[in-house]
């Protein structure tokens, strides 16, 4: 457009006035609004001229300069994108789909990134393995990218150098064993899904191949893979279908909890557990049994659960194979056939199974009946053995599976990639033997986790040149000629594959924060390739799968959904006619040899378990204090390992002290640990979790000035790498504290879970509404709609202004499904800035956890007196009745009462309702009196007793004295500020000292898809959020999909409908408290013909001990129950007139 | 002069001896000499006891500000409280204070008005025990919080936030309002009483500055008729604005817990359950601070067998509603057949903290008993003894309802055991040594029983009586 200068007035817009006056520009207008302060009447201050004004002003500016110097505003940068990046609006979340690659499978995931940092993991839900649920693992990895503890610099011989001399360093080493074809190469690795690191190792063996490969894992999952591909005859991975099993039995697996992909089994597993009517109208669950010899997630979900040592389950398994056989396999028993050797040899080893220390002992009867089931459910039941276990059991299991007919229905099986890699213990050898040139260690940590007789640290040391690609500056890489930092899987390009044979991608979501390498980048400079970017190396592995046509589309494809169907790995069907029976024979008959010299456990033989960590996985979250504060899911301990062991054996060594220490030896190797009693463990078997006690740990890991926890894998050895008999135990004299963070184990007889076996559901559908206090109180009197009379009318109902008509939003907790696997608990601490607050703070209660997941075990009543419940904590360990106990969890976080009585009692109005159901916090308005949390009937309000997110974990006490005299401020290192920073939350405060904070439904979700449902709606003004768009941050995460959330008022969204089940309960509803979130009640499904049936759940027959029992019905109730009051009628009448209108 | 002569000389209007009652002042002590005895405790030098007491009681006070101002620095996680026993020693240090402070507005304002003459000897220094002992308790609310520098919040001040008021259904704004408000009544309460025995020492005292200040705060007193219409006027109102006080403030403290849904504190029987038990431990505490000071100045004329015995009795009664409100706790959690609170009472006196319990048991149902037999009650020592543990008693029952009451409720998973820390103790101890230091100063500077009162409950001040009216001219 042309702009004539000359002629201003032609651009001017139109002409608007203040007055008619301005219009007319009269005189007395114009004066008006010439004086400097049109608005006042008065003129200047007699005696004040303009003149005097203006020294008064300027010797107060002057003063207030001279005084107040240090006051300006902060500087800041405003600096903008020079081009803005595709799809971003600052302040606006984005999600990409990558994938956490764990061992040799890896897990679909969705990180948001936040202004250009990733800040929260969920699962990628596109991906048909846990239907967008993720394990605790994954959540907290996004910690372990923040670490300020992590591998920063290129080193060498421990001297800082750089990526040039680091690059170089690579070629050379290529270069020399390229031209002697890769002889005294030895490479150290992990096992790996990655297809990327499987071309790469081919290319290196082509050009290299002299070059050796040693692929070690601390905690072995391959031994199912090995097992099947033994008997099979063909190197197969089998994929596990726990929703299409209708019977699932355990040998010593915890495919729940510390098995690799426990979240895609939660997800199939609870899929199958899900209550659902079958043909015949009545109510049908899978139903789980469990042999093993801890107290697993697993064990503590199955319907019957056996206890014996683990290296008794061998036996287990063999005296199953002999009764399957009985049933099923006479038709094989022909002339030559190697099957009734095969019977001999198991019978044999089935007679060590121990009898169980009932008065009966039923220990034949449990394994004859629990296979007669399986039977039963041939072709829809599924037996999986445990990572622990030996390969003959595996292929035990093997067998046990094709002779039920469960192979390509319940278990399936893709091809698995066959490595000719050496041991270990291989390498040691060629070490010792100074063969080994180069020796390249990717990632893995094994000077700590490597079985301890083989001192892997003076091997290691043996190779002429060592270099070591490392997340961490560990004890690894003390003593290596180059350590190279490693990027974390959200800093770098790659790809995956799942257990179940996705195609996953790696993609990152920021730039490495410090400089390194991947594997892939690694050993691809090794292998002297050009593409040295992961990102090229990905693409090249992925363009030799799918071709060249429409590379680029699918690529992008894939990247944007995570995954791609087409390259999903084609199960591979199996000719169950293939089972190499004599194969399975022969080698039984060599394990049982060998086994032979397992001696039954006692407390002067013990048996040592040495098992996956639930939070430390094989130590490589030693330095991740989301997990180390993650309760374990059984003994709810945290920041520390102990020495599991069961009642009796406490009681048999001496009557060991919870928390007391013990000197373990094995093998003349020692080890010192406190100890732990665990109920529902086998007798004389020591649990010993691998990963902690790291000897040179990091900030977190060190609280302070000692290694968290103790290093199991210094009394590990190569013959002892998951169990052996043989520990010996001397007492210390001397305690240790552990912080546990659930004192009490017992519920009690009370009713907050609910539980009932499949029958007792048939009978009473809404059992759980009768365990309520109203149910079982005389004369309580009800409104014309059934409701108990209430003295104070409902808030909403006496001033309903206040109450949205759009949106009412609720939680429902489906405690069927739940197996208490705490994603949730991790998910809700990166979603809502929960800070760790360290060891001696959990030891005193003082957790932050919003969500936390309450764990209670059940004993027969009978073993209990009524005293039992008021004994000190510390000796519920001695009682009885935890020998078999059932077990419960129960995630409890904010019930967001409607009558909140935290409310009520706050005196400055801090925690209050809002419209749509939320009871809310404003931190800013708390001034912490804690009355909010003393009045909290579930105890699920966190406070901030010292300033955790800016005091270091070891000096949060520390006083003004050290503070500003001594040892100058407390405050975090800035390092470490600057790091764990970048993990928070942008869309949720941090809080400081002195607050109470607790679960808010994640409130920044809500207010979010409100929002975008507004911009949505425009004027159309349909702003209500459709169900299923705000998922809570322990909904997102939680595998089994135990979780909805949504809004109350939309009769068909998931909550609501969950909440019309029969089994929707409010934990201590009696308190009319209208709590938001209900549970769905538990239910078991034994099998009544077992020796450990029970005709209710045990935790059901302790409450009906105390209140009576809860499904009997109305008439029922009043013909035959001495107990007999009144009040149960009457409420029951008033359900019954919902029902069906007759009273 | 002979007292005893002028009372032989005239017999007529006499009761026969049986049925006279025992003599609030003993000996017929003229008024002249008790001035002369009480001032005489502010006129003589400082005894050097007074200086040993004073020293070691200011250097236990030192802890209040050093571990008051270790917790605010630093967080509240200094004392011992997790979750689920968010309130520990603070509250119970500040409930067991106000509880002591009960006994001086209930001796100065309910007995007056029920006309109980003997309360004069030991008014003046139960009222400031009271002041002292809010004094002490208004620290805790306070320091409890955990945001210390936003606690004014609790008041209903005007402010931009909002603004925003104080949540007016939340016990704890109760709490501010009448700690507050009792405080300032007992406070003026005690202050007026003053007034004449101030101008008594005004007119006696030797040197400049205590005629100034004793001048000061006699506030131009002379005596006149009018000025003692006025005063009494006076007098009798604030004792009927405080005797509600009495009553309403323990009762609004007992609301913190009565109001909850706490098992174990959610109890209708808490308000007057409350006041009794802090007139037992009121009257426990004037024992205890009484008894010494009775034999340290020599004051066993005017604060007599006859007092103690009354207040043990008092101390019997409360002490015993206080028994039958423990058992009737008992008999409600059985009786309403809530299991939760039934596992409550049972846990309190079986459970871990069962030696809390049975503490308070013997030093509160147990020890009031020994006051059925007269023989106890006149004896000084046992008295005094038994009266440190009515203190104990009632610092235990504090701590029985609020840390046993929240350690187990209705979730077993959140159960959890609270041990104080050193900062606990410490701080609590402080104000001990406060209470000691505002004390001591009190005795030192200000008459510790109320002069005018007591000569207008001897014979002398008894027109009727032969000694009395203008006859005697005694003053």
């Amino acid at each position: 457009m042309k702009n004539d200068a000359t002629s201003p007035k032609e651009l001017r817009g139109p002409d608007y006035w203040r007055s008619l006056d301005h219009l007319t520009a009269s005189p007395k207008f114009q004066q008006w609004a010439e004086r400097e302060f049109p608005e006042t009447v008065l003129g200047a201050p007699d005696g004040k001229s303009r003149r005097d004004f203006m020294k008064i002003m300027g010797a107060s500016f002057l003063l207030g300069g001279m005084g107040l110097t240090g006051c300006r505003r902060p500087e800041e940068a405003l600096v903008p994108f020079s081009k803005m990046p595709h799809h971003y609006t600052h302040g606006v979340a984005q999600y990409f789909a990558t994938s956490m690659p764990v061992r040799n499978s890896a897990i679909p995931l969705l990180v948001k990134s936040s202004d250009g940092r990733p800040t929260k993991v969920e699962g990628n839900p596109d991906v048909g393995e846990c239907g967008g649920g993720t394990d605790s693992f994954a959540q907290a990895s996004l910690l372990n990218l923040y670490d300020p503890d992590r591998s920063r610099y290129f080193l060498k011989s421990g001297k800082k150098s750089n990526l040039g001399d680091a690059e170089k360093n690579l070629a050379e080493i290529s270069n020399k064993h390229k031209s002697d074809s890769g002889r005294g190469l030895h490479f150290l690795v992990q096992s790996t899904s990655s297809p990327s690191r499987i071309r790469l190792e081919k290319l290196i063996k082509k050009s290299m191949p002299e070059a050796k490969w040693c692929v070690y894992d601390p905690i072995d999952f391959e031994g199912a893979s090995r097992g099947y591909s033994e008997v099979f005859g063909r190197s197969i991975r089998p994929i596990y279908h726990f929703d299409k099993a209708k019977v699932i039995f355990s040998l010593d697996c915890d495919f729940l909890g510390t098995e690799q992909d426990s979240s895609a089994h939660i997800y199939g597993y609870t899929k199958g557990r899900k209550v659902t009517d079958g043909d015949d109208g009545l109510a049908t669950t899978n139903r789980l049994y469990s042999v093993e010899s801890m107290m697993s997630l697993t064990g503590s979900n199955a319907d019957h659960r056996f206890r014996v040592t683990s290296n008794q389950v061998f036996g287990v398994a063999a005296a199953m194979m002999d009764k399957c056989f009985e049933a099923l396999g006479s038709s094989d028993e022909d002339a030559g056939s190697p099957i009734p050797a095969l019977r001999t040899s198991l019978r044999d080893k089935s007679k060590e199974i121990p009898e169980h220390r009932s008065k009966t002992g039923w220990s034949a009867k449990w394994i004859e009946e629990s296979v007669q089931d399986l039977i039963a459910h041939k072709g829809n039941c599924l037996i999986v053995a445990g990572q622990r276990q030996p390969d003959a059991v595996h292929q035990l299991v093997a067998a046990m599976n094709t002779l039920l007919g469960n192979v390509d229905k319940t278990i399936s099986f893709i091809d698995r990639e066959q490595h000719d890699a050496i041991t270990i213990e291989e390498l040691k050898l060629a070490c010792d033997a100074e063969e080994v040139e180069t020796l390249v260690i990717l990632d893995g940590n094994p000077v700590y986790d490597a079985p301890a007789d083989l001192d892997w640290k003076t091997a290691q040391r043996k190779a002429k040149h060592v270099i070591r690609l490392g997340y961490y500056e560990d004890e690894t890489s003390q003593d290596v000629d180059w350590h190279l930092p490693m990027t974390h899987y959200l800093e770098s390009w790659g790809d995956n594959r799942s257990s179940k044979g996705f195609w996953l991608p790696v993609q990152p979501l920021i730039a490495p924060l410090f400089k390194g390498f991947s594997e892939i980048e690694l050993l691809s400079r090794l292998a002297g390739q050009t593409d040295t970017k992961g990102y090229e190396i990905a693409r090249s592995t992925l363009r030799a799968i799918i071709g060249d046509s429409d590379f680029e589309a699918q690529w992008k494809q894939c990247l944007h959904d995570g995954h791609h169907e087409s390259l999903k790995t084609q199960i591979v069907s199996l000719n169950v006619q293939a089972f190499d029976w004599s194969k399975l024979t022969l080698q039984i008959g060599e394990a049982i040899t060998e086994e032979a010299q397992f001696t039954q456990a006692s407390k002067d033989v013990l048996e040592v378990v040495f098992h996956r960590d639930a939070s430390m996985d094989d130590g490589r979250f030693h330095n991740n204090g989301w997990m180390q504060e993650c309760p374990d899911p059984i003994t709810k301990i945290t920041w520390d390992n102990a020495i599991l062991m069961s009642r009796r054996t406490a009681v048999e060594l001496g009557d060991l002290k919870n928390e007391e220490l013990i000197e373990v030896n094995l093998e003349g190797r020692k080890l010192t640990g406190p100890v732990w009693i665990q109920p529902g463990y086998a007798d004389f078997s020591l649990g010993m979790a691998l990963g902690y006690g790291r000897p040179s740990p990091g900030r977190v890991g060190s609280l302070g000035d000692r290694s968290v926890g103790y290093n199991a894998y210094s009394l590990r050895g190569t013959t002892s790498k998951n169990f052996t008999v043989g520990g010996t135990v001397k007492r210390l004299n001397k305690t240790f504290p552990l912080a546990c963070t659930q004192d009490h184990w017992s519920m009690e007889g009370r009713a907050i879970v609910r539980e009932a076996n499949l029958e007792n559901y048939e009978t009473k559908r809404d059992f759980a509404q009768n365990m309520d206090l109203e149910a079982h109180s005389a004369h309580i009197p009800h409104d014309a709609d059934g409701q108990p009379k209430q003295i104070y009318k409902h808030p909403y109902t006496a001033s309903p202004e206040t109450k949205s008509e759009i949106h009412q939003w609720g939680m429902a907790i489906d405690l069927n499904t739940c197996v208490g696997c705490t994603a949730c608990v991790v998910a809700c601490q990166s979603e809502n800035n929960i800070p760790i607050v360290g060891k001696d703070e959990v030891a005193n209660s003082r957790e932050m956890h919003w969500v936390r997941i309450d764990r209670y075990y059940s004993g027969e009543p009978a073993k209990r007196s009524q005293s039992d419940n008021l004994v000190h904590d510390d000796q519920q360990a001695y009682e009885e009745w935890i020998d078999d106990v059932q077990v419960v969890h129960m995630p409890m976080s904010c019930q967001h009462c409607e009558s909140a009585p935290c409310e009520s009692v706050c005196p400055v109005n801090a925690t209050v309702h809002d419209h749509e159901g939320l009871n809310v916090m404003a931190y800013n308005r708390c001034v912490g009196t804690r009355y909010c949390s003393n009045n909290c009937a579930y105890k699920v309000r966190r406070f901030n007793y010292f300033d955790y997110n800016k005091r270091p974990l070891d000096k949060l006490d520390r006083g003004p004295w050290k503070t500003f005299v001594t040892e100058g401020f407390a405050d975090r290192p800035q390092d470490e500020v600057n790091l764990v920073e970048m993990a928070k939350n942008p869309d949720v405060t941090v809080r400081m000292r002195g607050v109470m904070e607790k679960c808010t439904y994640c409130t920044q979700k809500i207010e979010a898809a409100k929002i975008a449902q507004k911009i949505k709606a425009r004027d159309s003004g349909d702003i209500e959020v459709p169900d299923g768009t705000i998922k809570a941050a322990c909904q997102e995460a939680c595998p089994a999909d135990s979780v909805s959330f949504g809004n109350l008022l939309d009769p068909n969204s998931k909550v609501s409908i969950a909440k019309r089940s029969p089994r929707n309960y409010s934990v201590l509803g009696f308190l009319d408290t209208k709590p938001r979130t209900t549970y769905l009640a538990k239910l078991r499904n034994p099998n009544e013909k077992m020796p450990d049936y029970f005709k209710m759940p045990l935790s059901t027959l302790e409450y009906k001990r105390e209140m009576g029992s809860p499904f009997e019905s109305h008439e029922h109730h009043t013909h035959e129950d001495s107990h007999g009051d009144h009040g149960h009628n009457e409420t029951h009448a008033s359900e019954d007139s919902g029902k069906g209108g007759q009273h | 002069m002979d007292s005893n002569s002028v009372s032989s000389s005239v017999k007529i209007a006499a009761p026969p001896k049986e049925l006279e009652r025992e003599p609030l002042v003993l000996n017929n002590r003229p008024p002249s000499w008790i001035t002369n005895q009480v001032v005489g405790i502010i006129e003589g030098n400082t005894p050097r006891w007074w200086w040993v007491t004073f020293i070691f009681s200011a250097l236990v006070t030192l802890l209040v500000p050093i571990y008051v101002g270790y917790l605010i620095s630093t967080g509240v996680g200094v004392w011992g409280l997790n979750s689920p026993i968010a309130w520990g020693w603070a509250i119970v240090n500040f409930v067991f204070w106000i509880g002591i402070g009960h006994a001086g507005t209930l001796i100065s304002a309910v007995l007056f008005l029920l006309r109980q003459k003997w309360r004069t000897s030991i008014n003046r220094a139960a009222e400031a025990m009271t002041i002292f002992a809010v004094m002490c308790a208004g620290i805790f609310p306070g320091i409890h919080v955990g945001r210390i520098w936003y606690a004014w919040w609790l008041f209903p001040l005007p402010n931009s936030n909002g603004p925003i008021w104080p949540q007016f259904r939340s016990p704890l704004l109760w709490d501010v309002f009448a700690v507050s408000t009792y405080f300032t009544v007992s406070f003026l309460f005690w202050y007026m009483g003053l007034i004449p025995d101030l101008a008594t020492i005004r007119d006696r005292c030797k040197s400049f500055f205590s005629k100034f200040f004793y001048g000061l705060f006699s506030l131009g007193w002379t005596g006149s008729n009018r000025h003692w219409r006025n005063y009494e006027k006076a007098y009798l109102l604030l004792a009927g604005l405080s005797t509600p006080l009495v009553l309403s403030v323990h009762s609004i403290v007992s609301f913190d817990f009565a109001v909850s849904q706490v098992p174990g504190w959610h109890t209708t029987i808490f308000p007057p359950y409350f006041v009794a038990g802090a007139i037992f431990s009121g009257f426990g505490m004037v024992l205890t601070l009484m008894i010494p000071l009775r034999s340290i100045f020599n004051l066993h004329d005017l604060l007599t067998k006859r007092h103690i015995d009354l207040m043990c009795k008092v101390v019997l009664a409360t002490g015993t509603i206080v028994g039958y409100a423990y058992g009737m706790e008992f008999f409600i959690a059985w009786y309403g057949g809530n299991p939760y609170e039934a596992y409550c009472f049972q846990n309190r006196a079986f459970g871990p903290y069962w030696w809390a319990y049975w503490i308070m048991i013997s030093c509160n149902v147990i020890t009031p008993q020994f006051f059925w037999v007269k023989k106890f009650r006149n004896n000084v020592i046992l008295v005094w003894i038994l009266s440190i543990f009515v203190n104990i008693g009632m610092w235990f029952e504090r701590f029985v309802i609020v840390v046993s009451s929240l350690h187990r409720d209705y979730i077993p998973a959140n159960w959890s055991y609270y041990s104080p820390t050193k900062v606990d103790v410490l701080t609590f101890v402080g104000t001990f040594g406060l209470f000691m230091v505002l004390f001591l100063l009190f005795i030192r500077f200000l008459p510790l029983i109320a002069i005018s009162e007591v000569k207008g409950v001897t014979n002398y001040a008894d027109p009727h009586h032969p000694q009395g009216g203008a006859k005697g001219g005694h003053h």
